[in-house]
């Protein structure tokens, strides 16, 4: 494009393709977040299962607040990577939205495990339940069918954590995230390298 | 009756620039530069023309060691651009 004067065909057809080039964007790496979150929170899950079930030292539960911290360092990795290419940025209303969602959903998710420090109560159930609601949520907003079915599988899963009792249903809730976060971040970026 | 064309966005390259942030929130130097393929040096320009019109907000800052360039359009920018577009509209033959 160069500092040349159109004619208002020209210009219309100037505004539509510019707009519909953002409306078509998907940019690479989008499941990024969906994996990190969700190799974090197998890995640690994993962890706290292996660790109780073979010591029955209930203290292990406390590395389930390595999940952020072990997010961090990921994001941190990836980050330091994508810095060495030039890399462009675009915020959309859409981006603004899920980040949002995700804000609440985390900061609530948050919450309520610390009180499950205080208080007994069905921990696993609640976190697969809200994680399951902002994974939905957020594929029907990017209108991408995978995300959004394993959102809503997640939220069926979360159930599972009554049925299943005890130490058990952490691998209940393993299993949900790699089948509510993992697959389907990996499809997101395949699907957004494709395009 | 023909109603006259702002003549800072009646120019391919910033009338490109107000379409594509009117779209998006906000959006870098490098994104930009890339949807138009305007040259670095052309670009800066048209972005500080409208930046002195108050279309544009500039923001600069550092990704690292990187500088960075954001562009969002402003309140002023979005009535340009809607005027422009009925303007537009004067010249469709109906």
């Amino acid at each position: 494009m160069e500092d040349k004067k159109l004619t208002e065909k020209e210009s219309l057809e100037l505004i539509s393709q510019m707009i519909c080039n953002t409306r078509n964007r998907m940019e690479d790496n989008k499941g990024i977040p969906f994996l990190i979150w969700g190799y974090s929170t197998v890995i640690v899950a994993l962890t706290v299962w292996y660790m109780v079930t073979t010591t029955q030292n209930y203290y292990w539960q406390w590395l389930w607040f390595g999940i952020p911290t072990l997010s961090y360092i990921a994001w941190l990795i990836f980050n330091a990577n994508k810095k060495k290419k030039e890399n462009p940025h675009v915020k959309t209303f859409v981006d603004r939205v899920i980040g949002h969602v995700w804000m609440v959903f985390g900061i609530s998710g948050f919450l309520v495990s610390i009180m499950a420090i205080i208080y007994r109560m069905p921990i696993l159930f609640i976190i697969l339940l809200t994680m399951g609601m902002a994974t939905a949520i957020t594929g029907l907003i990017i209108r991408f069918k995978p995300v959004a079915i394993s959102g809503f599988l997640g939220m069926a899963l979360s159930l599972l954590c009554f049925v299943v009792q005890g130490t058990d249903s952490i691998l209940v809730f393993a299993g949900a995230f790699i089948l509510m976060m993992v697959i389907p971040g990996h499809i997101l970026n395949n699907t957004s390298r494709k395009r | 009756m023909f109603k006259e064309l702002n003549p800072l966005l009646h120019s391919e390259l910033r009338l490109g620039i107000i379409s594509l942030l009117i779209s998006v929130e906000e959006a870098d130097f490098v994104y930009i530069r890339q949807q138009t393929g305007a040259t670095a040096g052309n670009l800066s320009i048209q972005i500080d023309k409208l930046n002195n019109a108050g279309y544009v907000e500039v923001t600069k800052s550092f990704k690292g060691k990187m500088p960075c360039t954001t562009c969002r359009i402003t309140p002023a920018g979005i009535d340009a651009f809607e005027e422009y577009v009925d303007a537009l509209k004067s010249y469709i033959v109906k």
